[in-house]
């Protein structure tokens, strides 16, 4: 099974390396056989990471221990499910499972069946398996899954407690997934710039794979958040670890770099920084691979110290450098089409200022995790900065973000607000107004409490306010028909504000669980009842279970509000016997008003057990808002039909890209593929 | 005042803002990080200060609280130990011989006042055998 999976991996990397070059050196020259040699050479370097991918899964599942890996990370007593999971754990595991995504997710990208032949395709493809030969490279060389154990041993060493959570099936995969995804709007932005078509024809392609990926690495974020939150000693949900901050930079530019694509296809600007934002949200990519992988920083989440790192620094320095130098060659190709603004309470001005406030938080991120670097330059020792450093920043950058998400229904593209719009406006500043003042008198006066509340009521009356006027544009006379209309006819759009509002409730989860947080320690006997933040929590009793892999020791709580029984938690403690470690278990209750958070420390001989109580207020809504963009991603994401004739009129606003599509292909059906291409060349 | 004008007017007091805070932000929060010979190295100009310290956690050198609410181990350099009292919660995963850093401030004396310790997460991407094979003996007590 090793050497077959040697073998396959040795073809992937010849494949990769061939395919990389015969697409884009076929399409360069023009020669179709090479092309097609190489698209070949492509798949058949997938199939073989496949069966790579497939027999380090059945070493696993089969506890294989003369897999030098399955004897590192699996063991005889640990389930199945974590088995596998033990696929993305280790160094060498994680990178083929990389690999293998980038390699489905190019084939994807090629074979998807399109309306149009796009002469990109093919050169996308090389790029792509440029990079995937670049991570077999690594694999082969420096982290091979495939290794033999020196001698197999009896068991293997299992997998550490703290990964075994349901979350360890899903979060590493998800983000891996996601670092793959941005891959591919990196490779159509090469491709555009080197080629000499850098119209808006690239952002068409690019665009929905942008989208996906955001969604997925945001997904993934969020994840992991879920899960430090409930792994004790990993600073809760978010707490400026490297390799948190790692995974957070790409998304930040990417959220950048989606705006700008907008802005450069609706408003004909911003077309040098969507193409940097393109490049520079794969470098990051790479850079949180290196923040991961060094052993340079100090993270509770990885302390690998491994070459491997380096190589991905490396490989995001040349990316920066050859990005920017392209950029620079190819300016001429680049200049705004869409004259300047007529008002600055335009969609393109607020574009604008979320990305500048996007790279000035990401800047931020970028310093203060390098900060022991940087501050060797002007200290004799290393200096590092701590949450507060990141919390400031955060503050500015997130309200103007936050004020820009909640004003963009209103607001249109190249021109000021109509009549309707400005009253619009004025009714969601006083409604924000209104809840502030409401949210200072009920719940808090801290100002980012009230700005927060302000600011998303705001939002959501904006965004009914867009609606009512686009319902009543489209029908005068029946204009509950009308806002069904602008839904399904600007469903693209709706889509776009609804993950806004997903971004408003996940920041209302953060500011009201930063803000309300409390935590008190508490020693008590089974059968007594305290009394603590508005709840009575009673210690039931405590209980011991010899399980085969772990002793669980835990405290059976019953919690009460206002006389009435509202749920039973029970905080446990489980001693690991392969690993002989101890681990914690909270235990939650969950609601809208927020989360109570018990932990179970100890017990004594005499009946006593130590518990730490912790209430974290909204934090449902943290994990609400990640649905609720989940939700709009899919929506904007799902295939739209091109024949309703009432798109014509979300078309004439210029609002949604798939309307105006539409609408054109009403009016000018039979030369619809060359209205295209000619609207291509135009840009926008 | 055209649009232009205006939009960079907004866009220049975002950036002000935004370096103030980060400025204030890295004022309140900075702290040296160094390695425990560093550390003893030049006691003198750490003491009172807050820093971060890396070291391996000495074998037959770690205390934890019954309830885990403190810890007390020898923090082991290349060739110095730094004595480390931590008060705070104790992560689950904390053993001797397992390179940890601890945040907190340098008393006289050579005692490192710790409020957090960062363990290393054992079995990601590097082996566990070194970690597994010295289990701590003062590991805490089962309910």
């Amino acid at each position: 099974m090793r050497t077959l999976g040697e073998f396959c991996l040795l073809a992937a990397f010849v494949g990769a390396g061939f395919s990389a070059f015969g697409c884009v050196v076929g399409t360069w020259r023009g020669h179709r056989l090479v092309r097609t040699a190489g698209l070949m050479a492509g798949v058949i370097s997938v199939a073989a990471l496949s069966i790579v991918v497939g027999a380090l899964a059945w070493a696993l599942y089969t506890k294989d221990f003369s897999f030098a890996y399955v004897a590192q990370y699996s063991s005889k007593l640990l389930p199945s499910h974590y088995s596998l999971s033990a696929l993305w754990v280790g160094q060498a595991g994680s990178l083929l499972l990389w690999a293998f995504v980038l390699g489905v997710i190019a084939l994807v990208c090629r074979f998807k069946p399109r309306r149009e032949t796009s002469a990109m395709r093919d050169p996308t493809f090389g790029v792509l398996m440029g990079y995937l030969a670049f991570l077999i490279v690594v694999i082969v060389f420096a982290a091979d899954p495939m290794d033999a154990s020196l001698a197999a041993p009896h068991d293997g060493a299992g997998l550490s407690p703290l990964l075994q959570h349901p979350a360890m099936l899903i979060h590493p995969p998800i983000v891996f997934l996601g670092y793959a995804l941005w891959t591919v709007p990196f490779a159509m932005a090469c491709v555009a710039l080197v080629s000499g078509r850098a119209d808006a024809g690239w952002i068409r392609e690019a665009r929905p794979w942008a989208l996906v990926a955001w969604t997925v690495l945001g997904v993934g974020i969020l994840l992991g958040a879920d899960w430090a939150y409930e792994e004790l000693g990993w600073g809760g949900y978010w707490s400026w670890d490297p390799v948190e901050n790692g995974s957070l930079l790409p998304w930040l530019t990417g959220t950048a770099l989606i705006h700008g694509m907008m802005a450069w296809q609706f408003a004909g600007v911003l077309k040098k920084t969507a193409f940097s934002l393109a490049l520079v949200t794969f470098g990051l990519c790479n850079f949180a691979t290196f923040l991961t992988r060094s052993g340079v920083f100090s993270s509770v989440h990885a302390f690998s110290k491994s070459p491997i790192g380096w190589l991905f620094l490396a490989l995001m320095a040349v990316l920066l450098i050859g990005g920017a130098v392209i950029l620079l060659v190819r300016r001429w190709l680049l200049a705004a089409q869409g004259g300047a603004a007529r008002s600055i309470l335009c969609r393109e001005s607020l574009v604008l200022v979320s990305i500048v406030s996007l790279l000035l938080l990401t800047a931020v991120v970028v310093t203060g995790t390098c900060s022991t670097a940087l501050s060797t330059l002007f200290s004799d020792k290393p200096i590092v900065v701590g949450p507060a450093f990141y919390n400031n920043v955060l503050i500015p950058t997130g309200l103007t973000l936050l004020l820009t998400t909640a004003m963009a229904p209103l607001l249109r593209w190249k021109v000021g607000p109509s009549q309707g719009q400005n009253r619009w406006l004025m009714g969601s500043a006083c409604a924000g107004g209104v809840t502030a003042i409401l949210t200072a008198v009920m719940v808090s006066y801290h100002p980012l409490a009230l700005a927060a509340a302000g600011i998303a009521v705001g939002a959501v009356v904006a965004l009914a306010g867009a609606l009512i006027l686009d319902g009543q544009q489209r029908h005068p006379a029946r204009p509950v028909w009308g806002v069904v209309t602008a839904l399904r006819c600007g469903r693209g759009q709706y889509a776009g504000f609804l993950i806004h509002l997903g971004l408003v409730s996940v920041a209302l989860g953060i500011v009201g669980s930063s803000l309300g947080h409390r935590e008190q320690e508490f020693v008590m006997t089974q059968g007594q009842t305290v009394a603590w933040a508005g709840r009575d929590v009673r210690l039931m009793r405590r209980n011991q279970r010899d399980l085969a892999d772990r002793i669980v020791a835990e405290a059976e709580l019953e919690i009460a509000r206002g006389g009435r029984v509202e749920a039973t938690l029970v905080p446990a403690q489980h001693f690991h016997r392969l690993q002989q470690e101890w681990t914690t278990e909270v235990a939650i209750q969950s609601t809208w008003g927020g989360d109570f958070y018990t932990i179970l420390h100890s017990g004594t001989a005499d009946g006593q057990v130590s518990l730490t109580f912790v209430e974290n207020p909204m934090m449902r809504w943290l994990w609400l808002g990640g649905g609720i963009i989940v939700a709009g991603a899919l929506i904007r994401l799902w295939p739209q039909r091109l024949h309703d004739g009432n798109a014509a009129l979300a078309a004439a606003d210029g609002e949604d890209e798939l309307a105006e599509e539409t609408a054109r292909s009403v009016v000018t059906r039979p030369h619809w593929r060359k209205i295209r291409s000619l609207h291509s060349a135009g840009d926008p | 005042m055209s649009p232009g004008v205006k939009l960079a007017g907004g866009l220049v007091v975002v950036v002000g803002v935004t370096t103030y805070m980060a400025y204030v932000g890295a004022s309140s929060s900075w702290q040296y990080y160094v390695t425990v010979d560093e550390c003893l190295a030049e006691p003198a100009k750490l003491e009172g200060n807050r820093v971060r310290v890396s070291g391996g956690v000495a074998a037959g050198s770690l205390q934890i609280a019954a309830d885990r609410s403190r810890a007390t181990f020898c923090l082991q350099g290349r060739s110095a130990r730094l004595n480390v009292v931590c008060d705070g919660a104790v992560p689950d995963n904390l053993k001797e011989n397992m390179d940890v850093v601890v945040e907190g401030r340098l008393a006289p004396g050579g005692l490192l006042r710790g409020d957090k310790v960062l363990t290393r997460c054992a079995s990601k991407y590097e082996s566990a055998a070194a970690d597994s094979s010295s289990a701590s003996s003062t590991g805490k007590k089962s309910p």
